[in-house]
C-alpha cells in the first residue's frame, strides 16, 4: 500500500469524525529506525496462545506475530500476499491454486513447503477451529504437487474461505510440530512456533508475554522492532495511566475505557485511530422474540425500529464513537460492495408519528397509562455501557406506548435464558460481522440457524424460505457483482422484515504513542503483525 | 422524664432525625416531585448544577435531583423491609436460643456463628447474583446477612431475662412459653432492639447502595448506588453526578447513627450520665 493511499483512507475516517489529527501510524515522512522494544496492553490476558482452537478476541494480538497465514487483506479488504506470494482461483470455484513464497523457515529452523499447509488445514485447523464448521465445511482436500503449491480442493465454490486465510483466521503451523500429537495438546500452545516476525521468548503469568525478533524473517530487513512485550494490566484507569506515562506504547480494542479517550487524546504524546477494525464490524440489536406476540408482527418491529434514536445513543452512550448502524451488514463491507443503504430507512424526521400509527394499524391500542403492550429487556451483562442503552431503550419505547422491564442476569444467565431457554420478549446482544456475511452474518437470519443452545446464532425464530435461498447463493457466488447484487437483496429484505432491530456500528479505538510510527497498517489492526512497525528512539 | 424529652436532650439526635424526616419526605413526595420517574430524559446531557436542574444532569440528560428523590425512595424500602425481615428472623431464632437454652441454642448458635464468619457483603453479591437482580433479592439478600447480630443481642437479653423473679413467677402462676416470651421477656429487650435495629437500617442502605454500585441491584429502580456507579466513569468532566448522591448516602446514613444513639440514650437514661 502507497502511502498516498493511506493517506487518502485516513482522511476519510476523519470526515467520518473516526480519526483524530494528524494521521499517525501512516503516512511517515520519516524513514523507519531500526531496534526498540514496543510494548503493547492486552486485555484481559489470554488463557492459551493455541490461535487453531480458540477465536477469543485477546490471543490474537499475540499469536498473530507469531504464526501468519497464507494471505493478509489490504484496505480495500481485498487479499494481499503472505505466505502465498499469489494464487489463482479456478473458473468453476472448486479449487484455488497457491504458489508459497520460497525461503521461508518456521522459528525451529523447519523449512515452510507445502506439506505444512496441508496439515495445517486438513488436520489440524478443520478437526479443531472453532470457525472450521462455517468456514472449511466446503474444503475437502489440500493437494501438493510440488514443495511451493497447495492446491484447496472445495466441494462447492467459497468465496468467503478467500476471506478467512489470515494468520488470525487460519494460522499455519509447523507440520513437524504437530504430527503424531493431538491438536488439542500440543506442547507448543503456548509457546507457539511459526514463520512470522517475532518468535516467542517468554510469558510470565499476571504479567506479560515477550516476543523477540525473528533474525530469520523471510521478508529482508524486517521486523524493525527488536522486542514486543504483550503487558497485562488488569485496571482500567491503570492501563490509560501506563500510556500516559509512556510505559505502554498501544492499547487496542476496549483496552482503554471510552470515557477515558477523550482526556488520552488530549495528551500531545498520545494519539487514536479508529482504523484497523474493519475485519470485525461490531453491530449492537435488539433481538425479538418472534414466538412473543406482538413481536410476530412485523409493524410491531419496525415500529420499535423507528422509536429509537441511533444517534442519541452513540453520542450519549458511547461517548460519541461508533455509527448508525442501517442493516444487517456493516457499512464496512462499502470496500468490498457488499453493503447497501438503499434499504427502509428508520432515521426518518417523523419516525415517532409512523411508529405510533404502525402500532395503531397492528391493533395494540394505548390502554391504562398511555401503554399499549410491555415486555422485558434482557439487559446485556458485558459492562455499564449496556445498562445505560437498556435505560435509553425503556424510556424511548415508553414514548410509542411500550412497557419495558429490564432484567439484567451474569452471563451464563443471559446466554442460556434468549439461546437456550428462549424465554425471552427483548435482548441486547452485538453480533460481529467478521470478514464476510457468509462467516458473521448469515448465522443470526437463516432457518437452519435456530439451534437450540447455541449461543449467537438465530434466536428470534426468524424464518424465510427467500432469504435461506439468498444466503445460499451468496455463499457459493464467485462473480463479486453478482454476489453484491445478492446481498444487497439480502439487506432490503431483512431490514424490511426487522427480525432484529440493528442499533449501531460499535468504533473500536486505539491509543497509541506518538514515537510509534505504523502500527496500523491493514483492516486486521491488532490481529496482524507487526513487522513495518516501527519506534523513535 | 418521658422518652421524647429524653431524646430531645442529644442535640445532634434531633438534627439527625429532622434530616432522616427529610429524606422520608422527599421519598414518599417523589411521585408528586418528579412524575414522570427518576430515569426520563429531560434535558440536555451533562448539564451542570444551577439553571432548570438545580443538581445538575448525568450523561443521558436525567435530572440528577430526580434521582436523588426517587433513589431515597429504593433506599429506605429496600433497608426498612430488610431490616424488618432481619429483626422477625433474628428475634425468632434469638430468643429460642435464649429461652429454651440447651442443645436448641448450641445449634442456633453455631448457624448465626457460621453467617457471621463468612464476610457479610461478599455473601449478599453471591446471594444477589443466584436470585438475580431485583429488588425482592435485595432485600432477602440484606436480611440473611443482617440477622445473625439481631440474635445474638436477642439470645443475650433472653438468656439474662429469663432466670428473673418476674419470668419465674409468671410460669409460676401457668402462663405458656409463647405468653412468657412475647407478653414478658420480649418487651423488656425492646429498648436495645431498637437501637441496634436503627443501625441496621443504616448498614442496609450501604448495602443497597454498594450492590447498585457492583450493577446487582434492580435496573427498572433508580438508587443512588447506581448514580455513583454510572457517574464514576465522568468523575472528571462532571463530578456533579456521583458527588451528590454520595453526598446523600452520607447524609442519611450519619443521621440514622445519630437518630440510633439518640434512642439508645433515650432508653437508657443511665448510658448520658455515666
Amino acid at each position: 500500500m502507497t502511502s498516498s493511499s493511506r493517506f487518502l483512507l485516513g482522511r476519510r475516517s476523519l470526515i467520518a469524525g473516526a480519526a483524530s489529527v494528524g494521521l499517525a501510524g501512516t503516512a511517515d515522512a520519516q524513514s523507519p529506525q531500526r531496534g526498540g522494544t514496543m510494548v503493547m496492553i492486552v486485555q484481559p490476558e489470554p488463557a492459551t496462545l493455541a490461535a487453531y482452537l480458540s477465536v477469543a478476541g485477546n490471543i490474537a494480538p499475540v499469536t498473530t506475530q507469531i504464526y501468519e497465514g497464507l494471505v493478509t487483506y489490504d484496505w480495500s479488504l481485498k487479499p494481499a500476499p503472505k505466505l502465498a506470494k499469489s494464487w489463482e482461483i479456478a473458473p468453476d470455484g472448486l479449487s484455488i491454486t497457491f504458489h508459497l513464497q520460497d525461503g521461508v523457515t518456521f522459528h525451529n529452523g523447519a523449512k515452510f513447503t507445502s506439506a505444512d499447509v496441508q496439515y495445517a488445514f486438513m488436520q489440524v485447523l478443520k478437526k479443531v477451529h472453532p470457525r472450521a464448521p462455517v468456514v472449511l465445511a466446503d474444503l475437502t482436500a489440500v493437494d501438493t504437487p510440488d514443495p511451493l503449491t497447495a492446491v484447496f480442493r472445495l466441494s462447492h465454490p467459497a468465496p468467503y474461505l478467500m476471506m478467512s486465510l489470515s494468520g488470525y483466521d487460519a494460522p499455519i503451523l509447523c507440520k513437524s510440530v504437530f504430527e503424531n500429537v493431538d491438536p488439542a495438546a500440543n506442547p507448543t500452545a503456548n509457546k507457539p512456533i511459526g514463520t512470522g516476525p517475532f518468535k516467542f521468548g517468554s510469558w510470565e503469568r499476571g504479567q506479560y508475554i515477550r516476543l523477540d525478533r525473528n533474525p530469520n524473517y523471510w521478508q529482508n530487513g524486517l521486523p524493525y522492532l527488536d522486542r514486543i512485550i504483550a503487558r497485562f494490566i488488569a485496571d482500567s484507569s491503570t492501563r490509560s495511566a501506563a500510556l500516559e506515562t509512556g510505559e505502554a506504547h498501544y492499547a487496542a480494542f476496549s483496552a482503554v475505557n471510552y470515557s477515558d479517550v477523550a482526556r488520552l487524546k488530549a495528551n500531545p504524546m498520545l494519539d487514536t485511530t479508529s482504523k484497523g477494525y474493519e475485519m470485525f464490524s461490531g453491530i449492537s440489536e435488539i433481538e425479538l422474540n418472534e414466538h412473543r406476540p406482538p413481536f410476530d408482527k412485523r409493524e410491531v418491529r419496525q415500529a420499535i425500529a423507528y422509536a429509537i434514536d441511533r444517534k442519541f445513543i452513540i453520542d450519549n452512550i458511547q461517548y460519541g464513537f461508533g455509527k448508525p448502524a442501517t442493516g444487517p451488514i456493516s457499512s464496512t463491507f462499502a470496500a468490498s460492495g457488499l453493503y447497501t443503504d438503499d434499504v427502509l430507512r428508520f432515521d426518518v424526521p417523523d419516525r415517532i408519528a409512523i411508529a405510533n400509527k404502525l402500532l395503531d394499524d397492528a391493533g395494540l391500542k394505548r390502554g391504562e397509562g398511555g401503554m399499549r403492550f410491555a415486555t422485558t429487556l434482557e439487559v446485556n451483562s458485558f459492562g455499564q455501557q449496556w445498562q445505560r442503552q437498556a435505560e435509553y431503550l425503556k424510556q424511548a419505547l415508553a414514548v410509542i406506548g411500550i412497557d419495558l422491564t429490564l432484567r439484567s442476569e451474569d452471563t451464563g444467565a443471559w446466554l442460556r435464558r434468549v439461546y437456550t431457554n428462549y424465554d425471552y420478549g427483548m435482548s441486547e446482544p452485538f453480533f460481529s460481522n467478521l470478514s464476510d456475511p457468509v462467516i458473521g452474518v448469515q448465522r443470526q437470519y437463516v432457518t437452519n440457524q435456530i439451534r437450540k443452545g447455541v449461543d449467537f446464532v438465530n434466536n428470534t425464530f426468524y424464518s424465510n424460505p427467500e432469504v435461506d435461498t439468498l444466503f445460499t447463493a451468496g455463499a457459493q457466488e464467485i462473480d463479486p457483482a453478482k454476489r453484491a447484487e445478492i446481498y444487497h437483496k439480502i439487506q432490503k429484505i431483512l431490514v424490511t422484515d426487522s427480525p432484529v432491530i440493528w442499533l449501531t456500528e460499535i468504533q473500536y479505538v486505539t491509543v497509541f504513542n506518538r514515537k510509534l510510527h505504523d502500527a496500523t497498517t491493514g483492516p486486521l489492526g491488532t490481529y496482524s503483525a507487526f513487522e513495518r512497525t516501527w519506534i523513535e528512539h | 422524664m418521658s422518652l421524647l424529652s429524653r431524646f430531645a436532650r442529644n442535640r445532634l439526635a434531633v438534627v439527625g432525625a429532622l434530616a432522616l424526616l427529610l429524606v422520608l419526605v422527599m421519598a414518599l413526595a417523589a411521585p408528586l416531585l418528579y412524575p414522570a420517574g427518576a430515569f426520563a430524559l429531560v434535558g440536555p446531557p451533562t448539564q451542570p448544577p444551577g439553571g432548570t436542574f438545580p443538581l445538575g444532569t448525568d450523561t443521558l440528560g436525567r435530572d440528577v435531583a430526580a434521582g436523588i428523590v426517587w433513589g431515597a425512595r429504593t433506599s429506605l424500602i429496600v433497608s426498612v423491609a430488610a431490616t424488618l425481615g432481619a429483626v422477625v428472623l433474628g428475634v425468632l431464632t434469638g430468643a429460642f436460643a435464649g429461652y429454651y437454652r440447651g442443645i436448641t441454642d448450641t445449634a442456633i448458635m453455631r448457624v448465626t456463628e457460621f453467617f457471621q464468619t463468612i464476610p457479610s457483603f461478599i455473601l449478599a453479591i453471591l446471594l444477589v447474583a443466584v436470585l438475580s437482580p431485583a429488588v425482592t433479592s435485595e432485600i432477602l439478600a440484606i436480611a440473611v446477612v443482617s440477622w445473625p447480630g439481631i440474635a445474638r443481642l436477642v439470645r443475650g437479653e433472653f438468656a439474662s431475662l429469663g432466670g428473673r423473679e418476674f419470668v419465674l413467677a409468671t410460669a409460676g402462676l401457668g402462663a405458656g412459653d409463647a405468653r412468657i416470651v412475647f407478653r414478658h421477656i420480649l418487651p423488656n429487650c425492646a429498648s436495645p432492639l431498637v437501637a441496634v435495629g436503627s443501625l441496621l437500617v443504616a448498614s442496609a442502605i450501604l448495602f443497597e447502595s454498594g450492590l447498585s454500585f457492583l450493577g446487582l441491584g434492580d435496573p427498572n429502580l433508580m438508587s443512588w448506588g447506581l448514580m455513583i456507579s454510572a457517574g464514576r466513569e465522568v468523575l472528571r468532566s462532571a463530578w456533579w453526578i456521583c458527588t451528590f448522591p454520595g453526598i446523600a448516602i452520607l447524609a442519611t446514613v450519619l443521621s440514622i447513627n445519630l437518630v440510633g444513639d439518640g434512642l439508645n440514650e433515650a432508653f437508657n437514661p443511665g448510658l448520658r450520665d455515666r
